[in-house]
């Protein structure tokens, strides 16, 4: 009986030796090709292609533009094998934080703990979007209400506050008297996970209403007052494309691809603006003289008599001085071509806004400066 | 008599009820299959099997290296649940009969309950975190940890199929015990056995939360095991929340590829059974 008890123990030692060596094994044949050229497959290419691979991971709303911009950019420089998956702003920053990827990408703007917790964390605008608010109404005869029904500050955080419930409500009837708007409630839709869009959204909100600022506040996930949520951009879309009689922020891509009829907003120089590119990119324009020295601005509520109100930049996040020489040339040459003309088209065909030019230029200073292995200068 | 009428009766309500029922799980199932087949069928071509993920706007492209990735992961994740999984059914069924054991099924029971992604925090915080990168290995454990519950259980239940009277005769002809349990015991369970690795195959091989934060995902060709690595779920998954049509048709092309490969693994698994 004791004999046939160690057996057992032998059989189990023995099988779990396998699959740890198994495990181990492999790990230890394929590292040093980690450090040196790579796998066979790449060696068969052009010889520097691949040779430095860069990793980033973030926001999900640029991912569609990234993953375009670095197949694109591999024909303009095949050195380096650049991989950015969307994995959210929040794991974005936590990754480059922990310093498991090589950039990041984030919608939010840094907070002051996040900043501390990854001192040299630099933030570089990339592009711009536009959160749009897509309705689906119907006028009391049927007719659904098509783009450039007109919305006010006062009146968009008095929906989302839950304060002007219903589609005829006085307030809403006096800015759209062309529109007859029909006697039915107003479904509030909004995002029920962790989001830059939202971040964009209640940042608005809280610059433009006292109350909304005391109550709710701005941040990636809020305590809505009202409404329902839906995850992730294409969620909120689908909610305002079902429900009849509701309203939802979503950016201006999810909107314009879903066929989602949007608002035209008051700016704060009290001019209705469409939300698009060239208005966009104008708020970026008009909102440098407030650009803060890091670059972490929340593009909201811009001067300019054409500027769309609800925008926001997506950032990139880098370093300033990188762990490695070679992945930080071509994180500088990457974030450069980013602000080419070449780059631009890509981005307006994929509806995002290129930056105005004197951001652009803020960027390409930020990048003159980057350093890597200690202070030392980019190769 | 109007007794036996209201019995007659209410067995009649009850027997529709329970076929309804049935009709219902398995119609579900069948409008997923034909859903996924309709909208995927129109997407599928040579390009989605053949090549390299293109971006939005860029016509052509497919999930080639996510077919393989998914491939290599479920390798890798098979590789290290298999031995485990069954040295550990071997050991339940053949050495147990203590507290220890009791246990250890149990236990099996919660890790097959634990959510997928707080397996892949887990390993994400095991591996990732420490080796300060993403790599297809790690995404493998997370997958390995998925399976061993269900390869555990389905081994020891098997192996106690096997009727004691075997055992016994093996033994009374003088031969050991490790030899009875490998040329008798695990043989007269095998069809059994691999069923339950093929279903457990079967499940994985869908999962997209567990390998977020830890195959990570990858737009190039990689068979490395240290480095990031393309997965069908998870190019499923980023390209079903995008807004453009495009990528949106590949996700249902990818999705049809996914259920088709985990509709064969489980038609591998029943015919195994049968040949018993």
């Amino acid at each position: 009986m004791r004999k046939s008890a160690l057996l057992a123990v032998i059989v189990l030692v023995a099988v779990l030796a396998a699959g740890c060596s198994a495990a181990g094994g492999r790990d230890a044949a394929t590292a040093p090709s980690a450090t040196g050229a790579a796998s066979g497959t790449e060696a068969s290419a052009a010889s520097t292609a691949g040779s430095v691979e860069l990793t980033g991971a973030g926001a999900s709303f640029p991912y569609p533009l990234y993953s375009r911009w670095l197949y694109e950019y591999a024909f303009v420089n095949p050195v380096p094998r650049i991989n950015y998956q969307s994995i959210g702003s929040g794991g974005g920053i936590r990754q480059i934080t922990e310093q498991n990827v090589d950039f990041a990408g984030s919608d939010a703007v840094l907070n002051s703990e996040q900043k501390a917790a990854a001192p040299g964390l630099m933030m570089l605008p990339t592009v711009a979007g536009a959160v749009v608010l897509a309705y689906s109404i119907e006028t009391p005869s049927g007719e659904a209400i098509a783009n450039g029904l007109r919305l006010t500050p006062e009146v968009i955080a008095a929906i989302f506050l839950g304060q002007i419930t219903t589609w005829n409500d006085p307030a809403l009837v006096e800015l759209n008297p062309d529109t007859v708007l029909p006697d039915r409630e107003i479904v509030v839709a909004h995002r029920s996970d962790g989001s830059g869009t939202s971040f964009i959204f209640t940042s608005y909100l809280s610059s433009v209403s006292e109350e909304w600022l005391s109550r709710v506040g701005a941040g990636t996930a809020v305590e809505w007052p009202v409404g329902l949520g839906g995850k992730g951009n294409e969620g909120v879309a689908g909610i305002v494309k079902e429900q009849p009689g509701s309203i939802g922020y979503v950016e201006l891509a999810y909107a314009e691809q879903n066929g989602l009829s949007y608002a035209h907003v008051a700016n704060r120089e009290g001019i209705f603006v469409e939300p698009s590119l060239a208005s966009t990119t104008a708020a970026s324009n008009a909102a440098i003289a407030e650009m803060p020295e890091d670059l972490g601005q929340v593009l909201v509520n811009a001067e300019g008599a054409e500027s769309y109100p609800i925008a926001g930049y997506t950032f990139l996040l880098v370093y300033q001085d990188m762990p490695d020489c070679a992945k930080a040339r071509e994180v500088q040459g990457m974030i450069e071509w980013m602000m080419s003309d070449e780059a631009d088209a890509y981005a307006e065909e994929l509806l995002y806004a290129p930056l105005g030019d004197e951001v652009k230029a803020l960027v390409l200073e930020q990048l003159e400066g980057l350093t890597c292995e200690g202070g030392q200068p980019i190769p | 008599m109007v007794h036996a009428l209201r019995r007659k009766l209410a067995s009649r309500i009850m027997v529709t009820l329970t076929a309804l029922s049935a009709a219902i799980a398995v119609s579900a199932l069948l409008a997923v299959l034909a859903f996924v087949a309709i909208r995927g069928a129109g997407a599928l071509n040579v390009d989605l099997l053949t090549q390299l993920p293109t971006p939005v706007g860029v016509p052509g492209g497919g999930v080639a290296n996510a077919l393989v990735g998914s491939l290599i992961v479920i390798g890798v994740a098979a590789l290290l649940a298999i031995p485990v999984g069954l040295g550990a059914g071997i050991y339940l069924s053949e050495f147990g009969g203590n507290r220890f054991d009791d246990l250890v099924r149990y236990l099996a029971d919660v890790l097959s309950g634990v959510p997928s992604i707080v397996i892949g925090i887990f390993v994400y915080n095991l591996i990732v975190s420490r080796q300060g990168h993403f790599s297809a290995l790690s995404g493998g454990v997370a997958l390995s940890i998925m399976m061993l519950p269900s390869i555990i259980r389905t081994t020891d239940e098997m192996l106690r199929m096997v009727p004691d009277t075997q055992r016994e005769a093996a033994l009374a002809l003088g031969i050991t015990r490790w030899r009875t349990i490998v040329s008798v015991v695990l043989p007269g369970a095998r069809a059994g056995v691999t069923t339950g690795i093929l279903l457990a195959v079967a499940r994985v091989a869908g999962e997209t939360a567990p390998l977020l934060f830890t195959a990570f995902g990858n737009p190039y060709w990689s068979a490395r095991i240290d480095a990031p690595i393309a997965t069908l779920p998870h190019t499923l998954f980023t390209y079903a929340i995008s807004p453009y049509s495009d990528w949106q048709s590949k996700a249902w092309g990818t999705a049809l590829i996914l259920t088709a490969m985990m509709l064969i693994t489980s038609i591998l698994a029943r015919r195994s059974r049968r040949f018993a």
